[in-house]
């Protein structure tokens, strides 16, 4: 083999099999069909939520840890040895630590909907060694990394609060019985400010330096303004963690405008990209990824407005679903929509086939169909937690639920190109 | 108008772009900068320092076919065609 192949031999490698991200995407859409599907069922008793085991604490983690994390891990396996440089040094973590989440999240919501504690600190067990074998595969590869260092500091950023969060959520699961906690709901709030905002937000603020100009084919980004997002963005998740868990609302007030700060700078970066991109027609998916940026902003000012004592009627509730909901559900079904038929698309090409065209890839029928379901359940479900209407919250839930199917229909058509 | 940062010229063998030690995404920006110039003839050479993934579904996009070609160690170099 001669030096040039085993180079090529050493960057092929950096394209993962299509089984690994693809099982995670799978994975994903399945459990947004059940997420939704719970919440239409728990809908009376989402407006006054207030923590607890039950249907609506089930939905959230269906939401949170199926959705959210199985399509950042997804992507983060294929996309970081890609942006770093760097091939994952095995491929078999990857294949374990879905294994070992897939059973664990659903025997952690199953036992969250009945109220079974042994069978909570199980699946509870289960979902955090996937994250932690997915810890040490992404902490391997950024600490290998040479280039993109904001990409790699969001990504460092996102490990330290995968601990954080993954060590409270097994504390509170504990606490259900044993009450060692002092302040059950304060770990509650940390527990969702280090998952919603430092594990799975700096995950999406640092994959959007990659995948933004990517898709928008525009120049890089200034990085002294990267900087200064990722500082603000960091530095307003470790105080709002310290003033949640000491119940200082002042703490939480500068920390919420920080997190405001850090995600101006994010928003005028990627707008940045947008404007002076090559590409101009961006499609159905960036109105979803525009969207989750009205809603990041919406639920910052929201959190403000809640710790400086602004009377919202279930305006802790309001916050949580605006925060996973508006925010990260959009932008990452916006973001998933463009990746599948992108990475889809690569993989049929690398196997020696004729190039599939991403148009080829892509149904626009099913998309179109979420995207609207999608903004129509995120608002009905808002008014209806304000509103105290478990009525609304059932429509918006089954629109929601209307969605998620259209994009499992998007995503089953692209997996039946890869066979 | 060329790519401020990526080196271009034209050889007999048709036209080449070194885009290597560029972050992404401007590697991709250069080669379809290039491409979508008017007067770019349809053979392309890309100079780059890795195997390009993210590139390929947007050259199928726009009917080029790549195909990887000898280089120097370290290198990788693709000959990109407009397909018929």
């Amino acid at each position: 083999m001669t030096l040039a192949a085993r180079f090529l031999g050493g960057a092929k490698s950096r394209l993962l099999p299509a089984s690994i991200p693809f099982r995670y995407f799978t994975a994903a859409v399945s459990f947004h069909v059940l997420a939704w599907l719970v919440l239409f069922a728990a809908a009376d008793e989402l407006p006054g939520f207030i923590g607890g085991p039950g249907n609506v604490l089930a939905a959230i983690h269906l939401l949170t840890l199926g959705v959210l994390v199985m399509t950042a891990m997804g992507a983060a396996f294929q996309l970081l040895p890609v942006a770093t440089r760097r091939p994952l040094a095995q491929t078999w973590p990857a294949r374990v630590s879905f294994w070992l989440l897939t059973p664990g999240i659903l025997m952690l919501t199953y036992s969250m909907a009945i109220g079974h504690e042994t069978a909570m600190i199980v699946g509870g067990i289960g979902v955090v060694v996937g994250l932690v074998v997915f810890a040490v595969v992404v902490a391997d590869n950024l600490r290998r990394a040479r280039d993109m260092p904001i990409v790699g500091a969001h990504g460092w950023g996102a490990v330290v609060s995968l601990a954080g969060f993954a060590g409270l959520g097994l504390a509170l699961i504990a606490n259900f019985s044993s009450g060692f906690l002092p302040d059950h709901q304060s770990a509650s709030i940390a527990h969702m400010i280090l998952a919603g905002f430092g594990f799975m937000g700096l995950l999406a603020f640092g994959f959007s330096h990659v995948l933004i100009p990517m898709f928008a084919l525009s120049h890089t980004l200034p990085p002294h303004l990267g900087w200064t997002e990722f500082w603000l963005a960091f530095a307003a998740c470790g105080l709002a963690t310290a003033a949640a868990l000491t119940d200082n609302p002042i703490g939480l007030a500068v920390a919420a405008v920080m997190g405001l700060c850090a995600s101006a700078v994010y928003v005028w970066l990627m707008n940045t990209a947008l404007k002076t991109g090559m590409r101009k027609r961006l499609g159905l998916s960036f109105v979803l990824v525009k969207s989750s940026w009205v809603a990041l902003m919406i639920c910052l000012a929201l959190g403000l407005a809640i710790v400086l004592g602004v009377p919202i009627p279930n305006g802790a509730t309001l916050f949580g679903f605006v925060l996973l909901a508006g925010w990260l559900l959009t932008f990452l079904t916006g973001i998933l929509q463009r990746i599948m038929p992108f990475l889809a698309s690569m993989h049929v090409a690398g196997a020696g086939g004729k190039p599939v065209m991403l148009s080829e890839l892509t149904a626009e029928n099913p998309l179109k169909v979420h995207a609207g379901c999608h903004v129509g359940a995120v608002t009905l479900c808002s008014l209806g937690i304000i509103a105290n209407s478990g009525m609304l919250v059932r429509f918006g839930a089954a629109l929601g639920l209307t969605g998620a199917l259209a994009f499992a229909v998007f995503t089953f058509l692209i997996v039946n190109r890869l066979r | 108008m060329p790519h401020p940062l990526a080196n271009e010229w034209h050889a007999a063998d048709g036209i080449h772009i070194d885009v290597r030690g560029l972050s992404p995404p401007e590697p991709m920006v250069a080669i379809l900068t290039l491409l979508e110039h008017p007067d770019t003839n349809d053979r392309v050479f890309v100079h780059h320092d890795r195997e390009p993934v993210f590139l390929y579904p947007e050259l199928a996009e726009r009917g080029w076919h790549h195909q990887i070609v000898a280089g120097e160690p370290g290198e990788v170099r693709l000959l990109l065609t407009r397909q018929e």
